[in-house]
């Protein structure tokens, strides 16, 4: 057995990885679409509306009217390792204050 | 169709099978039809042709080429969707989905309502989870083409993992009505399902229970809908209802833990005793389950445990259940159940060695294979219980009795590795896998073993019994993503210093998990298409969190180490090995260990010319296979991505940029864990930036455990000690800083903080070190008295350190901690080492010197003890020389044996 592996093994064992092969091709093989039934879909998507959320927009025009410094975003950027945009949400979050973003952020 | 290049009918009846045989993947054929095309002087730049034609050729492997064509074929037909799609197809190959979403959206102006590209940008959507962007592409594809599955399945999935189940809902009802259970029963029994979980997730239960009752019929998944019935029944607090389903499913598989917790949730026993009945009437109507009799053993206890794990266990014992130790081993929490069982068991050996029987009142003798058994039990007891001596003299023990039961060289082997032998415990090892060549665990093992003590060549070897011919092993066992394997790899080539192939295995693993990510791309549309959505929500998940795995954890914890040490002592090309080892390496050492790297290459490249010469005949012998496998092959190929080189690995310029990408997944999926803000706090540490050290300072402090409280004292020392040497420092930032010192330090200067914690040290190695090595950052001069203190430490019965902290002690002082230390003073703490844990390879003494080496370097050898110990182990590889192992580690031992039997005494009496 040591070493020269049993013949019948060996060719179930290469049998079974051009299966497994085979089957993982198979998942991207081309089908055709079935068709369903062709129904009026007007109807159902027009009771679909999406909702948008009143409260968020209006917090985000909140935090777009706070004044922030250049200064203090590249200090966050640097000092926190984070992006600019999440260096500037952080600030407007916290009205500008760049201490207590920075606080906000160590605390996160 | 915008194209400025139409084809005349003959021409275009070509194209068009072009496209059937790419959607085919006949590429043969396509490339045939392309070059009739092109052949004809009118077309030869046909820009919708070349394209294909360069699509087609991607796909066969020739990467480059492929885009050259695709390229050149974009630029004679910039209007053509065709061009466009292709272009996008090419760099979604290759894993640009950025790009390829361009190309998409260019095509789609083009034709915007182009299904098959809105089709693909969906995909790619999904994939990269623009959400948003998905719900609004599958919205256009269902007003488009209605009377498709895929495009009501589509939008509702978009809606579910926006949460928006309201609408998830309603398409599927309306979609639902149009399916007839006759055509497909399991996959509308799949959809309702799938539907049921939307209900779910949103808690809706009541209306999901409806649900769940209308259909029943029609959902095939039987179990399953008995499952959710008994979840939604328990949610709505209908307990009557609940106990009868769970019943059911109880008799459908009384094995399933789950259960019982349902029913005791829904019984609500008030006592011990009452909740003991729940599992016993179970037990009435299936005495063969092992699940009613085990569950009570956790909440049992005095008397009644003792009676009902007696039972358990003899009857496991008869039977000869080499797993028992396995099923009882979370009742080892209860320190009292950990004694009841050990008296049980003593007793039962007692007994069966005396007359074998379990207690001298049986009647039944018992056969010789329970006392076996039994004390098999017992090797595993003590080892669990750090008796590891004990463990040892039992299993060898029933060794002489039963020299073959692999079982016991595998026991023997993993409590010598505990015991810290890494030589003896591979020996084992090999002795269980040389006794049964056939069972793939035990090989597994013993190439693991081997890997653990830095022989990995041998390891491939004892792999290859396993593993494809003509594929090298580690070839295989990447492509097999055999994760564990590679990160034994990992941790023994980053302990003996070879760091760019540490690192080599650890992108290595990185990239499976990427590949593993990439993998689902083929499932977004094959799942809608076999219905199989619930399987395909719960995979973007999975996919979601990958990372969180532990294989991922240990991969990165590897490198990130590798990275930081590189960051401190960068990389020097030449040999593998650093300057950094070379010196403090004798000459012939180092003679030795080149001429130890000569031999494996040589080696390697031995094997390599052997597979390419049998790949070679064995290709001449099967041309025409090798026909039938030539687009796998081609396939093959295509995905191949180029190897890591070691060397350039750990020649990076940026080890920190490195070490943080390791980082950013661990702090994004294992947040709760100490370690994850410990490496966070080293790597800011070495870019100086003091707010994110604070930060992960602070998460250490509320994660860290009675061990972790050494590394982050380190850790604070050190913080402090940086803030208050900084210059510099902005306003804003020691402003926050100040606002938190109270909450880290008290009011206490740092020195005298130190001088507090090494106070309260005195009973833990650990973290006495770590005192240490913080007293030693706050002033450099203090080595002598640093290595005192360790020398001094009070071994007291209770408070031997355990192998893990002296090793890790030794590391931390070879890598100069402490700056060069005397070698007589590694030598006397390597000895205090090796008297609380004599077995252990690390710390044992180098073997006489056997070449020209003078006596008197003996002591040089101790300081890179890791090395010697690999040669050692090499000599010793094969079983048969196994009494040669012991032989010498008996003479290395014989100065140490007084105080290792005083310690082992000390041991036993401790616990």
């Amino acid at each position: 057995m040591d070493g020269e592996e049993d013949p019948q093994l060996q060719d179930k064992k290469k049998k079974h990885d051009t299966e497994s092969a085979a089957d993982l091709e198979r998942v991207t093989d081309y089908a055709e679409e079935k068709e369903i039934n062709l129904r009026d879909v007007g109807d159902v998507l027009a009771n679909l509306g999406q909702t948008v959320n009143a409260q968020q927009a209006a917090r985000e025009r909140e935090l777009a009217q706070v004044k922030i410094s250049k200064e203090d975003v590249e200090l966050i950027m640097s000092e926190m390792e984070i992006t600019k945009i999440k260096a500037e949400r952080v600030l407007r979050e916290n009205k500008g204050n760049v201490v207590q973003a920075l606080v906000t952020l160590v605390n996160s | 169709m915008p194209t400025s290049q139409p084809l005349p009918p003959k021409e275009k009846n070509l194209f068009n099978r072009i496209l059937k045989c790419y959607e085919q993947k006949q590429y043969r054929n396509g490339l045939k039809f392309a070059k009739q095309i092109l052949s004809n002087p009118k077309f030869s730049e046909h820009g919708e042709t070349l394209a294909m034609k360069g699509l087609t050729l991607n796909c066969t492997g020739k990467k480059e080429e492929a885009y050259e064509l695709v390229k050149r074929g974009l630029k004679n037909d910039l209007k053509s969707h065709v061009c466009w799609h292709v272009y996008g197809l090419l760099q979604r190959s290759d894993k640009k989905y950025d790009e390829a979403i361009k190309c998409y959206r260019n095509a789609l102006r083009w034709d915007k309502d182009n299904l098959h590209i809105l089709r693909d940008l969906s995909m790619l959507q999904v994939h990269m989870r623009d959400l948003e962007g998905y719900r609004e592409t599958r919205y256009k594809l269902l007003q488009l083409k209605p009377g498709q599955r895929a495009s009501w399945i589509g939008y509702a999935i978009s809606n579910h993992l926006l949460k928006d189940y309201t609408v998830a809902f309603k398409v599927l009802e309306e979609f639902g009505k149009t399916q007839q259970s006759q055509d497909a029963p399991y996959e509308l029994g799949e959809l309702l399902l799938y539907q049921n979980n939307v209900l779910r997730e949103a808690e809706n239960y009541q209306e999901a229970l409806n649900h769940l009752e209308e259909n029943k019929s029609k959902i095939v998944d039987k179990q399953f809908w008995l499952e959710t019935k008994a979840d939604l029944l328990l949610s709505l607090g209908k307990e009557t209802e609940a106990e009868k389903i769970i019943t059911d499913l109880l008799y459908r598989n009384p094995e399933n833990h789950r259960y019982y917790q349902q029913l005791e949730a829904v019984l609500k026993p008030e006592n011990e005793e009452e909740r003991l009945q729940v599992y016993e009437s179970v037990a009435r109507v299936f005495p063969k389950a092992d699940s009613p009799q085990l569950l009570p053993l956790t909440f049992t206890t005095g008397e009644k445990f003792k009676q009902l794990v007696d039972k358990l266990m003899r009857h496991q014992l008869k039977r000869g259940v080499p797993p028992l130790y396995t099923s009882l081993k979370p009742l080892y929490k209860d320190p009292a159940k950990v004694k009841v069982i050990e008296g049980l068991m003593e007793g039962y050996i007692e007994n069966l060695e005396k007359s074998s029987k379990f207690a001298e009142s049986d009647t039944t003798d018992e056969p010789p294979t329970t006392l076996l058994w039994a004390r098999f039990y017992m090797a595993q007891h003590f080892d669990a219980l750090k008796q590891h001596e004990k463990a040892l003299n039992i299993i060898e023990q029933s060794l002489e009795h039963t020299p073959t039961l692999i079982e016991l060289h595998a026991m023997k082997a993993k409590i010598l590795k505990h015991l810290g032998d890494t030589a003896g415990a591979m020996a084992s090892m090999d002795e269980a896998q040389s006794l049964d060549t056939a069972d793939r665990f035990i090989n597994c093992k013993c190439a693991s073993y081997m890997i653990r003590n830095g022989m990995i060549s041998e390891a491939e070897e004892t792999a290859s019994k396993f593993t494809r011919e003509n594929v090298s092993v580690e070839e295989y066992l990447r492509e097999m993503q055999c994760m564990w394997y590679e990160i034994e790899c990992a941790t023994s080539y980053a302990k003996s210093g070879q760091y760019g192939n540490a690192l080599k295995k650890c992108h290595e693993v990185d990239r499976h998990f990427t590949e593993i990510i990439e993998d689902q791309f083929d499932f977004h549309q094959y799942c809608m298409r076999k219905m199989t959505l619930r399987a395909y929500v719960k995979m973007l998940k999975l996919e979601d969190s990958l990372r969180s795995h532990s294989f991922y954890f240990q991969a990165a914890r590897i490198a990130i180490q590798v990275y930081l040490h590189l960051h401190d002592e960068p990389y020097k090309a030449g040999g593998g090995v650093t300057n950094d080892q070379d010196a403090t390496m004798s000459s012939a050492e180092l003679k030795k260990l080149r001429n130890k790297q000569r031999r494996q290459e040589r080696k390697k490249a031995a094997a390599e010319e052997k597979r390419k010469q049998e790949q070679e005949k064995s290709g001449k012998r099967s041309r025409q296979q090798q026909q039938k496998n030539q687009k796998n092959e081609d396939e093959a190929d295509a995905k191949k991505d180029v190897e890591f080189d070691p060397e350039k690995l750990a020649s990076v310029a940026d080890p920190l940029e490195q070490a943080t990408k390791f980082l950013v997944p661990l702090q994004l999926h294992c947040s709760k864990r100490f370690d994850t803000h410990l490496f966070a706090f080293q790597i800011a540490e070495r870019r100086g930036k003091l707010l994110v050290m604070l930060r992960s300072l602070l998460r250490c402090d509320e994660l860290a455990d009675a061990g972790d409280r050494a590394e982050l004292h380190v850790c604070k020392v050190r913080f402090a000690k940086k803030v208050r040497d900084a210059n510099g420092v902005a306003s804003a930032v020691s402003d926050v800083i100040s606002q938190f010192m109270p909450k880290l330090f008290g009011d206490v200067e740092i020195e005298n903080f130190n001088l507090k914690f090494l106070e309260e040290s005195k009973k833990s190695l650990l973290h006495l070190f770590a005192g240490c090595r913080s007293m030693h950052h706050l002033d450099n001069g203090r080595k002598e008295q640093a290595t005192d203190m360790l020398l001094r430490y009070d071994d007291g019965p209770d408070n031997i350190p355990t192998l893990q902290t002296c090793e890790a002690i030794l590391d931390s002082l070879k890598q100069k901690e402490f700056g060069e230390l005397a070698e007589a003073t590694m030598l006397q703490i390597r000895e205090k080492f090796r008297a609380w844990h004599p077995r252990a390879c690390v710390f044992a003494a180098a073997p006489e010197p056997v070449e020209e080496e003078p006596v008197l370097n003996g002591i040089d050898e101790h300081s890179n003890e890791t090395q010697e110990s690999g040669d050692s182990a090499v000599k010793t590889s094969k079983p048969h020389r196994k009494s040669e192992v012991s032989d010498q580690k008996n003479n290395n031992n014989n100065h140490s044996a007084e105080t290792s039997a005083l310690i082992e005494n000390h041991c036993s009496h401790g616990d």
